[in-house]
């Protein structure tokens, strides 16, 4: 695979680069969050290979030559596994651009109009996913409190509640940042 | 306020935020939906329902397959498996007029029988294509319009990614949108091939014949499509056969192109890391317009309006094909200005019921749904293939590849019309699933 096709691949995804900001404080809240979304893009990352793992084992167990049964359970850790893969990659998506938008128009306003429109967008997603996120855990601690477990292996799920709550947290936590970017840098750092 | 006014202000609002703030279609969605059940209902009702469609979006199993088939697409992306596909159909095709555009459509056909997307399927090609047919002099109209639309056989092809999120919209079963979609995508890349023989015959420049082969080298070429198509039989034929279910295969595709990669050395560590990053990106996105969709579909259920749409249109005196009709143009302008993806996901709770009201079959509806959305990745301002072709070829003029697909969209078209007066292309192969 040459250098060159990797970089065409990548050519449509604008690539979160760190800027050097004249604002320390800003700086360092854009570390934490790289870090944090890093860490858990990573764990994502060991998710989606336990989730192909997992049915592959599962196909394989229930051949008659085998054991001949499927793994107990299988099908309920998938969606749990599935759950924690994809809320851990919800702020990696947001940071890479990577969620569709409509921008023919913002892109043709001039600087100020679009910073105010970005700014804007930047409350209302951090509001959404912050209530979201605060409803989740909610739920998750009523499951904690309850004792509930999954029906078919009997195990306690409030844990995948509460990663799906911090996938939500994480990608306030990006807008966060993106709106304290553009409210407090200076003009040359943007 | 009245029901009916607050859903369709709840759809203008959603229109102004994604055009005029760029807001994400999945959070705009959500966001919108939101917002809407808060008016309607209450903010405890609004935050209780967009948690609880999150949390049970997320953990669903039947979204599984999604990030499953997304990884299988990038792992035959990242691998190298496009160039040998190509390399077959160019020593079988190469030396005819046009023949390099022939093998590009060939190989474009049979790479999207493994990867589900249009964009990665434009994007694999155009950098084996592209190269090799400027080698030979072809003519940038031919070659760029070639890889550009050829990349639409991607969504129509399974597994397509944009087939299984219909399926998992309109509760329709996945194993018979994708093997609906197996002659319609034939089709389609029979006629983008006929469209290349009749601009080569008009115009020989466009597209100069090419070196020939021997017979031996064209056999021993074929070793390097085998892997491909017995991953597309793996895959397929598991489903067929009911052996898998859509996510089994999904896993046992990406197990077996691991390892057949990973052995063959044609796979590196980077490579693995960079298909499951790219994977869970894309797959996070597909998600998450998924969720939006389904919140922003509460709302609109709350108030009543797809199932008002569906009524009027029945109650029409005019004939059903007149409103399909109708539905695929405002589909066609639709994806000119949005992601074809996101497009479907929002318009399907809308126009879906309104074609089963119709009495149209829901798979040969959602087959043209899905092909004419898909022209979207090919038409301006959006066509997202067109800036992968330019990305890849900076010398082409952004112009001349959108004047270069319109010779492939009249195809397109040609294949929607004869899908409308035979939907048994659609139908027949589901029609053997018993």
């Amino acid at each position: 695979m040459s250098p060159r096709f990797c970089s065409i691949v990548r050519s449509g995804l604008s690539r979160e680069t760190p800027v050097k900001h004249s604002n320390h404080g800003i700086a360092f809240f854009e570390r934490i969050t790289r870090v944090l979304n890093h860490v858990l893009v990573c764990i994502a990352g060991c998710f989606l290979g336990a989730m192909v793992l997992l049915t592959c084992a599962n196909i394989f167990f229930r051949l008659p030559w085998t054991i001949g049964m499927p793994i107990s359970g299988a099908f309920e850790l998938m969606g749990y596994f599935g759950a924690v893969a994809m809320a851990f990659s919800l702020a990696f998506t947001q940071t890479r651009k990577g969620h569709i938008a409509v921008d023919i128009l913002v892109l043709g306003f001039s600087r100020r109009p679009r910073q105010i429109l970005n700014s804007i967008n930047d409350v209302l997603c951090m509001v959404f996913f912050g209530a979201v996120s605060w409803q989740i855990t909610r739920y998750g601690i009523t499951l904690l409190d309850t004792g509930e477990v999954t029906e078919t292996l009997g195990i306690i799920y409030y844990p995948f509640t509460f990663c799906v709550a911090l996938g939500c947290a994480a990608i306030a936590l990006v807008f966060l940042t993106d709106l304290l970017r553009s409210l407090f840098s200076k003009e040359d750092d943007k | 306020m009245n029901l009916t006014l607050v859903g369709i202000a709840g759809i203008v609002i959603l229109l102004l935020v994604l055009f005029f703030l760029g807001m994400p279609v999945g959070f705009a969605m959500g966001i919108v939906g939101f917002c809407g059940f808060w008016y309607v209902r209450s903010f405890k009702a609004a935050v209780t329902m967009a948690g609880t469609d999150i949390w049970t979006t997320f953990s669903s199993y039947g979204l599984t397959v999604v990030p499953l088939f997304i990884l299988l697409g990038y792992i035959a992306f990242n691998s190298g498996i496009a160039e040998r596909l190509y390399d077959a159909a160019y020593k079988w095709f190469g030396h005819f007029r046009g023949g390099l555009a022939i093998a590009t459509i060939g190989a474009d056909e049979l790479f999207a029988a493994i990867c589900g997307s249009n964009t990665a399927t434009a994007a694999t090609m155009g950098a084996v294509a592209l190269p090799e047919m400027k080698r030979y002099h072809y003519d940038t109209k031919l070659s760029s319009g070639t890889v550009v639309t050829g990349g639409t056989l991607g969504t129509i092809m399974p597994p397509s990614v944009v087939l299984i999120i219909i399926g998992l919209q309109t509760e329709q079963s996945i194993v018979k949108l994708f093997l609906g979609g197996i002659l319609p995508a034939i089709l389609l890349g029979a006629l983008f091939i006929v469209t290349i023989f009749v601009l080569c015959r008009l115009d020989p420049q466009l597209g100069p014949a090419g070196p020939k082969t021997s017979f031996g080298e064209k056999l021993r070429s074929l070793t390097g499509v085998i892997e491909a198509i017995s991953i597309f039989l793996l895959v397929i034929g598991g489903l067929y056969t009911g052996l898998f279910t859509p996510t089994e295969a999904g896993a046992v595709g990406v197990f077996v192109t691991l390892l057949v990669t990973v052995l063959a050395r044609r796979l590196t560590w980077k490579g693995v890391v960079s298909s499951v990053s790219d994977a869970l990106k894309i797959s996070c996105m597909v998600f998450f317009l998924v969720t939006g969709a389904i919140i922003f579909g509460r709302f609109l259920a709350v108030t009543r309006i797809p199932f008002m749409v569906a009524d009027f249109a029945a109650s029409l005196e005019i004939s059903r094909y007149v409103i399909l009709t109708f539905v695929l143009i405002i589909y066609l302008i639709g994806g000119c200005f949005m992601d074809s993806l996101g497009f479907l996901v929002l318009t399907v709770p809308i126009f879906f019921p309104l074609g089963i009201a119709l009495g149209f079959d829901p798979l040969w509806y959602s087959i043209l749904l899905t092909m004419v959305t898909t022209l979207g990745a090919i038409t301006p301002p959006v066509g997202v293939n067109i800036y992968v072709v330019k990305a890849l070829a900076p010398d082409i003029e952004i112009g001349t590849i959108f004047k270069s697909v319109s010779f492939f969209l009249l195809a397109s078209i040609v294949c929607i019309a004869v899908l409308i007066l035979f939907p048994q292309i659609v139908l027949f192969v589901p029609g053997m699933v018993h």
